[in-house]
């Protein structure tokens, strides 16, 4: 027989076969007929007889496919089909099974309250960043200051609030449930910067401080922090120091932490004194009980005592 | 299919059997589908069909019994190759004495019968 009248026999024959087995569901079709054709091709070869001749009907080939392949061949022999099943279901079992993916699917259900707080946390924390006024976004809120309080206030209700929507459970509707679904994924993702921006931009160290290169800074290693008063015994805020070249004045590393203000332009103002420092344990350092040095009587009223120079 | 005259088929005591006899086929070397089909002929299983033999190497494949690969060929189609892996050979193991102790009570079985006649 020609080659091609050949394979026009195989391809018929196959599609035959194909066509009976139909009914079977489409992956496992798939499965058995995989190389259907180059089995047949192989087949063809061996003899210049047509296929329907040396197989029987498509038909009766595909029937005796299906029962080889399907339970009833696997009936006469359940030994050796079970081992097989068990092995593979052992094997799917040994990976799903392993002491840490269980340990880990069972901890899950358990840590669900800790997401619930952690949740209105993060929440109020993108919504301190989103409305801050160009001041410090610190892990733990000032409590000292208005905004800082606020936060808290802000953190401990949203806390209430998304302890108790937890505890109810998901929403019975699709549309709500997929709604809450992706506002728990959008807290968790927009979270994300406002933590990273905390970590570097905002609160700096003189260790740590990239910064610090930009702004071409003299370092004094012998203070960590300048107090200064002005002369009727106020302390002063905000003051800008610099040396005797036109540097800011920057203690040198202190291994305290030390919250650095921010300017207008986006870069941190390292000697804006006094410095806000806390110690490695999170404390805030106090400032010194200072002695001011008694002024004499200021100049705009008339002195009583002679001038110095006559 | 039924028997209404009471002997038994051959092919219906093959379909038992095919899935050792072609794991014991592979077992020797590896095989393509239709050299597969020749052996098992060539040792004696004239009746086993083509489409039993390909459903057969198929469902040993899809249970993970077997490995397969491709060889290409300077004559005809390129043939996928089918040889035995870990499984397949404890399958084959755990068969042969299935088998083992199933001809050894029917032996007994057909012997006693055979031995009764005689008497």
């Amino acid at each position: 027989m020609p080659a091609s009248n050949q394979s026009d026999d195989v391809a018929r024959y196959a599609a035959a076969v194909r066509a009976a087995l139909a009914p079977l569901p489409d992956a496992e079709r798939e499965n058995l007929l995989e190389d259907l054709e180059s089995h047949l091709e192989e087949v063809a070869t061996e003899s210049a007889l047509p296929l329907r001749e040396r197989l029987g009907a498509p038909e009766e080939y595909a029937e005796e496919l299906k029962s080889a392949y399907g339970a009833a061949g696997v009936q006469a022999n359940p030994k050796q089909s079970r081992l097989i099943r068990d092995r593979s279901t052992a094997l799917i079992q040994g990976v799903l099974g392993t002491r840490a993916y269980r340990e880990i699917r069972a901890l899950l259900p358990e840590l669900r309250p800790g997401w619930w707080v952690l949740r209105a946390y993060l929440a109020v924390l993108i919504l301190a960043f989103i409305f801050r006024d160009g001041g410090n976004l610190r892990p733990i809120p000032n409590p000292f200051s208005s905004h800082g309080l606020l936060q808290i206030v802000a953190t401990v209700i949203a806390i209430v609030i998304s302890v108790r929507l937890g505890r109810r459970g998901m929403p019975a509707g699709r549309v709500w449930r997929g709604g809450a679904v992706a506002v728990n994924f959008a807290i968790a993702v927009l979270a994300l910067p406002v933590l990273v921006s905390m970590g570097t931009g905002y609160s700096w160290s003189p260790s740590t401080d990239q910064y610090l290169s930009s702004v071409s800074a003299g370092y004094y290693p012998n203070f960590t922090n300048i107090y200064p008063y002005s002369k009727d015994g106020k302390p002063l805020h905000d003051v800008l120091l610099y040396d005797q070249d036109g540097r800011p004045l920057v203690p040198a590393q202190s291994g305290l932490i030390t919250d650095v203000p921010i300017g207008a332009d986006g870069l941190p103002i390292p000697n804006s004194y006094p410095l806000n420092q806390r110690g490695p344990n999170g404390d805030l350092v106090l400032p010194p009980r200072v002695a001011l040095p008694p002024q004499r009587a200021s100049s705009p009223s008339p002195s009583p005592t002679p001038s110095p120079t006559p | 299919m039924p028997h209404t005259n009471g002997t038994i088929d051959t092919s219906q005591l093959l379909k038992g059997v095919l899935d050792i006899a072609v794991l014991a086929v592979l077992a020797e070397k590896d095989s393509y589908g239709y050299d597969v089909l020749r052996r098992l002929r060539e040792s004696g299983l004239e009746d086993v069909g083509d489409a039993s033999v390909y459903g057969t190497l198929r469902r040993l494949y899809q249970a993970g019994a077997l490995k397969s690969y491709v060889v290409p060929s300077d004559e005809g189609p390129h043939r996928k190759y089918y040889g035995l892996n870990d499984r397949g050979r404890r399958a084959l193991d755990q068969s042969t004495e299935t088998w083992g102790s199933l001809t050894r009570a029917l032996d007994q079985l057909l012997n006693g019968r055979s031995a009764a006649h005689a008497s």
